[in-house]
């Protein structure tokens, strides 16, 4: 009698499975970085601690053991090689008056688009975060599009779509990533002076190279909001 | 890494800028050496704060414009010391 059992599935294919594998969730992607012996460890810690909260209720210890091991995992091995995009200086201009004074601009790498203005990825028609996710790998040789935001837009007139994080979290709120509705209040409590007419948002997972040949011409876009200064927010 | 490249256009051209960001991503802001940073000890994906935690992501806000007052040079981190906490979707 013959064995057809397949082969057991080994820790580093499990762990891999977690980045847009099997087991896809990019909360987890970073477990594909991590050595067997940590990722074997975070697993036992997050256990434990959930063990611990059946009792307390307390799920900190969780979220702390999940986010010190997200840092664990992207943050570069001592000796790995250095990334192409290294500088030596960082520019700097100056603020021309208070924040509380100025106008101020938002632009995100959170995937936002409003309803009837979908930059339609591949030429795709309403692509699903899901499909998003499923050409990852495409994304990242794509050249960006970055889509306007009018600033008075409602929730509901805003979709999310980007293949390389989970957006859940700012579909339930899109202050998360795109912090519109907080720098309105910000607005009226004098933290900001004023917004732009427009905020921008495009899927930061993109080619590098395409996106730095697109800057001229988002830089010409962006003046002409007349920002005194802009916050920007990766995911 | 594509908002780093996004701030330091927009900073050589003449506008000031400041990136919020999540701390797994600190290494990006130094090695891009960005203008101005806020690191926020929040998970990747949720760099303002938790959905329905509008007072974090407010105290964020207020930290992301405090630092493009008070900065005095290109290179510039501010680490804010909170952890994330899930918000209230009520």
């Amino acid at each position: 009698m013959s064995d057809t059992s397949p082969d057991p599935e080994s820790f580093e294919a499990f762990r891999q499975s977690f980045s847009y594998g099997s087991r896809s969730n990019l909360d987890f992607k970073f477990l594909k970085s991590l050595p067997d012996d940590e990722a074997a460890a975070f697993i036992e810690v997050v256990l434990d601690r959930i063990s611990d909260a059946y009792d307390t209720g307390d799920i900190e210890p969780i979220l702390d053991a999940a986010y010190r091991a997200q840092i664990a995992g992207y943050t570069p091995a001592p000796g790995a090689p250095e990334s192409p995009h290294t500088y030596d200086t960082a520019p700097f201009t100056p603020m021309s008056m208070p924040a509380a004074a100025s106008t101020i601009g938002l632009i995100t790498s959170s995937g936002h688009f409003v309803i009837g203005d979908d930059p339609r990825p591949f030429g795709v028609v309403e692509m699903t975060q899901a499909e998003a996710e499923s050409r990852i790998s495409e994304f990242l040789r794509e050249t960006p599009v970055v889509s306007e935001i009018p600033a008075d837009t409602p929730a509901e007139d805003l979709m999310v779509r980007h293949g390389g994080y989970d957006v859940a979290s700012t579909i339930r709120d899109r202050n998360v990533t795109l912090p519109m509705d907080r720098l309105a209040e910000g607005v009226a409590a004098g933290v900001v002076g004023a917004l732009t007419d427009t905020f921008f948002s495009f899927p930061g997972a993109t080619s590098q190279g395409r996106l730095k040949r697109e800057l001229p011409a988002w830089l010409d876009r962006f003046e002409r909001e007349q920002a005194d200064a802009f916050l920007l927010v990766p995911v | 890494m594509s908002v780093g490249h996004v701030a330091r256009a927009i900073e050589e051209s003449g506008t000031p800028t400041v990136v919020v960001m999540v701390r797994a991503f600190r290494h990006v802001a130094e090695r891009m050496m960005l203008p101005r940073t806020v690191i926020t000890r929040h998970p990747m994906g949720r760099p303002v704060g938790a959905a329905g935690d509008a007072e974090r992501q407010a105290s964020v806000i207020q930290a992301a414009m405090d630092v493009l007052d008070r900065a005095v040079e290109g290179g510039t981190i501010v680490e804010l010391e909170p952890p994330f906490r899930p918000g209230s979707l009520d």
